[in-house]
């Protein structure tokens, strides 16, 4: 009985964030003169596939569907794999490096991400990774590395010190302290942090469009976009049908990896 | 550990897939001998109608010129000054673009786009009547006149409206040739209330262009030029759209409040269910009507009204070449061929907007009455080039001054003496900066 | 020491730092978009024009009540919902996987999205609450409403992190609590706040500083408009920059953007910091 207050808030939560998803799905649904009804209905009263097949008859949605996976895939591991000992490093140690590295983290986050466009642009193309998904990438992970050590930094200084200690003092050593004790109940901050990064990066759309310019490497963003045209109007059917498309994959992703969220815990639990 | 090594390994396979697909190939042309010319033509043309004609005009260009290559890229309204500018400044621009005019005005001042002046064939040249020359014809910076695209998709604004609705008020149906005035659009308004239905929905979420557009109906410019500097003037001729428009909201009641903050399609839900009877829009919008009125739904499309002349203002949709193109004389040639008298009626029809060709505004696909082609088409010849598209620093004016300010009034929080006040002296502070 | 920071200085060093510092010297010279401007040294020209420019304290008053209301009602929604979250309650993990929606809708669709959530005549919002209010043109309302879009489109990273957050403390603790009688409340109280700290601060900061940099999601509903009333600073630097091509002066913005977060984010993590020692 206690329970049922929770599932109630619960609820509330769910259907405040979650009802875009139903809204896509009907809207995918519609046909043109349904959308422009007076009274919205949540259920389309002549349902068609038509803007699904309008969405991936026009763009090739598969192709950059892939090539987004792999940027963002490569982008998220890639900034976790950077970024964690470096966080290790911040969060232990004091001094001088760790204040000028913050301070970075922080100004970077602050400054106009616009002004710095175009000699970043600049840069990218003085190395030839101009049009290229491997310069995405860079990009990528690069501008998700200020959030990534600022949140890993937390987790680190969130697990106590004398866990650690004392697992060296055992005689395992610093590393395996590290390995047997630490990483498992950094585990969820990782996950978080993986997680935000392939997401920032699947929906990264300004970036994208100013370094790639060929057909053939666009991204998925880059191809939503099209169904829009000037003055916010837009192809309300076939974008909703392909947002939809573009947005389940980071849900699966999501699904995949959250049951992580918990299973680090458990894991330290059982070493502990 | 699974982690880890999960991460190891998709790391090194996507960055490999990363690199393969990507690497290498920067788009560069060579044009060496032998080797074709590559031209990157990056277009924003969105409808699916449209889409499809620049892709099939593309297909046959390349086709017949296999020394000419070129590539077709989609970009989108939203962002393209955004992309534009960043790869002026970076370099690597597309060759030839499609933007439109008051964009091309700060672009030319800054040097980033190719003259085109005396370099088009004449064939182009002569189709093109000399209004829509003067919406591309710019200072280049330097105080010369250059010529800095190829104009050709323009846009009026008409009233489209309900046909059951007028029929049943009794009111005059407009033609071409004895267009509404705007005393009879505000009678007809008036006929049109009753119940729930407001005679007309004014959607101004970005209101300025739309008003200075049709001041031009009782002469209102809004700018001034003497001894070379540019200042903003608002005077009764000036006024008199802002007060017609204020009347209908605030004194006669025949339009609704509500409807100010909308975008130009988000009326249509109304418009289809007879809460609104007219919507004065760009010619453009048929394109939704038709597409997303319910069956039996009945309208029509109304010329544009009639001041103390028809006159509006007009930009237009424009193709350029970019200044560091490295195949300037090709580019030319093909936003030749893309935009000859054929081509234009297509890429026209596919926009539902109105070509600056002469022969393709004779072309039968786009004079019939169906959808409201007739009216739209026949409304080209009261287009004039928009006093704005000269002025530096309009852009700034129009988003710090002027959006904030017609707003207000709107809204009926100032008067249009406060307004006109604001929007000239608060107006000439932002111009100042652009004629040190 | 050295060792661990090494591959995260590369990419930034390349791709950051340089841009970085290119972006803000550009504030102290009178940079100009265009091939026909010289760009000369301007000093502090560029901020004593700043200091004389009304949008820009207007677009800062908008963008401080934004960024801290977004922050703060964004932060307890989110706690609230990431301890939901962590309770063992049925169907967990789908919920985890639909609070996630906001976060993985591509941003294109969020603004059209809630352009018609907000829609004067066929809106859910009139609809439900039997109102007539043309939420995004109104003067009182607009900047409220993208509010609430703002709190939405940013629960789900803030969930994610508190909810890691909430995992990384070690269940001892609460098995301690447990066996002194403590009740839920003060489990949350003692146990679960102090232990969580370290993760709010890092993510409450990191939220005002995004948030204070938002523009794209409020500019597709608004455009800052009515009135400027949802003009946020970045914006406004945005319009400089890439409008009208004032770089030098856009730099400037930027430099007093960061100066006004660090400045606050100073005080807030120094107090943090101190109440946690």
């Amino acid at each position: 009985m206690r329970r049922i207050p929770q599932y109630a808030a619960l609820l509330v939560y769910l259907v405040f964030l979650g009802f875009p998803l139903v809204w896509l799905l009907s809207t995918a649904l519609k046909t043109p003169q349904e959308m422009a009804s007076l009274d919205p209905a949540w259920i389309p009263r002549e349902p068609t596939l038509a803007n699904f097949a309008a969405a991936f008859g026009e763009q090739d949605l598969v192709g950059a569907g892939l090539r987004s996976l792999v940027v963002a895939l490569a982008s998220a591991f890639l900034t976790v794999a950077v970024a964690l000992p470096a966080a290790y490093a911040l969060a232990r140690y004091q001094g001088v490096l760790k204040r000028i590295a913050l301070g970075w983290v922080l100004v970077s986050q602050v400054f106009p991400f616009i002004l710095i466009i175009i000699p970043l642009f600049m840069v990218m193309r003085e190395l030839d990774l101009v049009n290229t998904l491997a310069g995405l990438v860079a990009v990528h992970v690069t501008f998700t590395l200020p959030f990534a050590l600022w949140m890993l930094q937390g987790y680190v200084r969130s697990v106590p010190r004398e866990l650690e200690e004392a697992a060296s003092v055992d005689g395992a050593g610093r590393m395996r302290a590290i390995v047997s004790v630490v990483a498992p109940l950094l585990a969820p901050g990782v996950v978080a942090t993986l997680l935000f990064s392939f997401i920032s990066s699947w929906n990264e759309f300004l970036f994208a469009l100013v370094v790639l310019k060929d057909p053939d490497v666009m991204t998925l963003p880059l191809t939503l976009v099209r169904f829009t045209g000037p003055e916010g109007v837009a192809r309300l059917g076939p974008l909703a049908a392909a947002s939809l498309m573009a947005t389940i994959p980071s849900l699966i992703f999501f699904a995949i990896i959250q049951r992580r969220l918990r299973s680090g815990l458990m894991a330290g639990a059982v070493k502990g | 550990m699974r982690i880890k090594s999960a991460l190891a390994a998709v790391a090194v396979v996507a960055l490999a897939a990363a690199c393969g697909s990507g690497g290498g190939d920067t788009g560069d042309s060579s044009g060496g001998s032998g080797e074709p010319v590559k031209l990157d033509f990056l277009s924003l043309a969105w409808q699916k109608e449209s889409v499809e004609a620049n892709k099939a005009i593309v297909e046959e260009w390349n086709k017949a010129n296999p020394e000419i290559q070129v590539t077709y890229v989609q970009g989108s309204w939203d962002n393209v000054n955004d992309q534009l500018v960043t790869s002026f400044e970076g370099g690597d621009a597309p060759d030839v673009f499609h933007d439109d005019s008051p964009a091309l005005a700060g672009f030319a001042s800054k040097g980033y786009l190719l003259d085109l002046k005396d370099k088009l064939p004449a064939s182009l040249q002569n189709d093109i009547p000399q209004a829509a020359w003067d919406t591309v014809t710019f200072d280049d910076g330097s105080g010369d006149q250059g010529v800095f695209g190829v104009p050709f998709l323009q846009e009026s604004q008409v009233i489209i409206a309900n046909k059951k609705l007028l029929t049943e008020a009794g009111v005059r149906m407009p033609t071409p040739a004895e267009p509404w005035t705007w005393n009879e659009f505000a009678d007809a308004s008036k006929k049109l209330t009753k119940g729930d239905t407001y005679g007309v929905a004014w959607p101004m979420k970005s209101p300025v262009n739309k008003v200075l557009n049709l001041a031009l109906n009782f002469d209102g410019t809004f700018f001034q030029t003497a001894g070379g500097k540019t200042t903003v003037k608002v005077g009764p001729e000036e006024k008199a759209v802002l007060q017609r428009i204020h009347d209908q909201l605030y004194k006669d009641k025949t339009a609704d409040p509500a409807a100010l903050g909308m975008g130009t399609a988000d009326p249509l839900p109304g418009f289809f269910a007879d809460k609104y009877a007219m919507l004065p829009v760009g010619v453009y919008l048929r394109q939704q009507v038709a597409e997303q009125a319910p069956d039996g739904f009945e309208w029509v499309t109304l010329p544009p009204l009639k001041g103390t002349t028809s006159n509006q203002g007009a930009v237009s949709q424009t193709l350029s070449v970019s200044a560091d193109s490295e195949h300037q004389e090709q580019a030319i040639q093909f936003m030749s061929f893309f935009l000859n008298g054929k081509n234009q009626a297509r890429l026209a029809k596919g926009d539902w907007l109105l070509p600056t060709s002469q022969e393709a505004a004779s072309d039968p696909s786009i004079t019939g009455q169906e959808d409201g082609w007739d009216v739209a088409t026949a409304s080209a010849k009261d287009l004039v080039v928009a006093p704005f598209l000269k002025v530096n620093g309009y852009d700034e004016w129009k988003s710090k001054v002027a959006t904030p300010v017609l707003q207000e009034f709107f809204a009926n929080k100032v008067t249009l003496d406060e307004a006109a006040k604001r929007l000239v002296e608060e107006g000439n502070e932002v111009l100042e900066r652009y004629q040190r | 020491m050295w060792v661990l920071l090494l591959p995260a200085l590369v990419p930034v060093l390349i791709f950051s730092v340089g841009p970085l510092l290119y972006g803000i010297s550009l504030a102290f010279t009178d940079a100009e978009s265009g091939r026909n401007h010289v760009t000369s040294f301007a000093g502090l020209d560029n901020f004593a024009a700043l200091l004389g420019d009304d949008d820009f304290w207007q677009s800062m008053q908008v963008g401080m009540i934004w960024a801290v209301s977004v922050t703060a009602l964004q932060f307890l929604a989110s706690l609230g919902l990431a301890l939901l979250l962590n309770e063992r309650l049925a169907l967990r993990g789908v919920a985890r996987v639909l609070a996630m929606v906001p976060w993985a809708m591509p941003p294109v669709v969020i603004g059209l999205m809630w352009r018609l959530v907000y829609h004067p005549d066929a809106g859910i919002v009139n609809s439900t609450l039997g109102t007539d209010i043309n939420w995004l043109a109104d003067f009182t309302w607009a900047l409220p409403a993208v509010i609430v879009m703002g709190v939405w489109s940013g629960m789900p990273q803030t969930t994610v992190v508190l909810l890691a957050g909430l995992q990384t403390v070690p269940r001892e603790l609460y098995e301690a609590g447990a066996m002194d009688g403590a009740g839920t409340w003060r489990r949350f109280w003692n146990i679960t706040l102090p232990q969580l700290r370290p993760v709010i601060v890092a993510i409450t900061s990191l939220d005002f500083v995004w948030n204070f940099n938002q523009f794209s999601l409020v500019y597709v509903l608004t455009q800052g408009g009515p009135g400027g009333r949802t003009r946020l600073p970045m914006l406004f630097a945005y319009e400089e920059a890439f409008r009208y091509g004032f770089f030098g002066y856009a730099a400037a913005l930027g430099v007093a953007i960061v100066v006004v977060v660090l400045a606050l984010l100073g005080v807030y993590l120094w107090r943090q910091l101190r109440e946690a020692s």
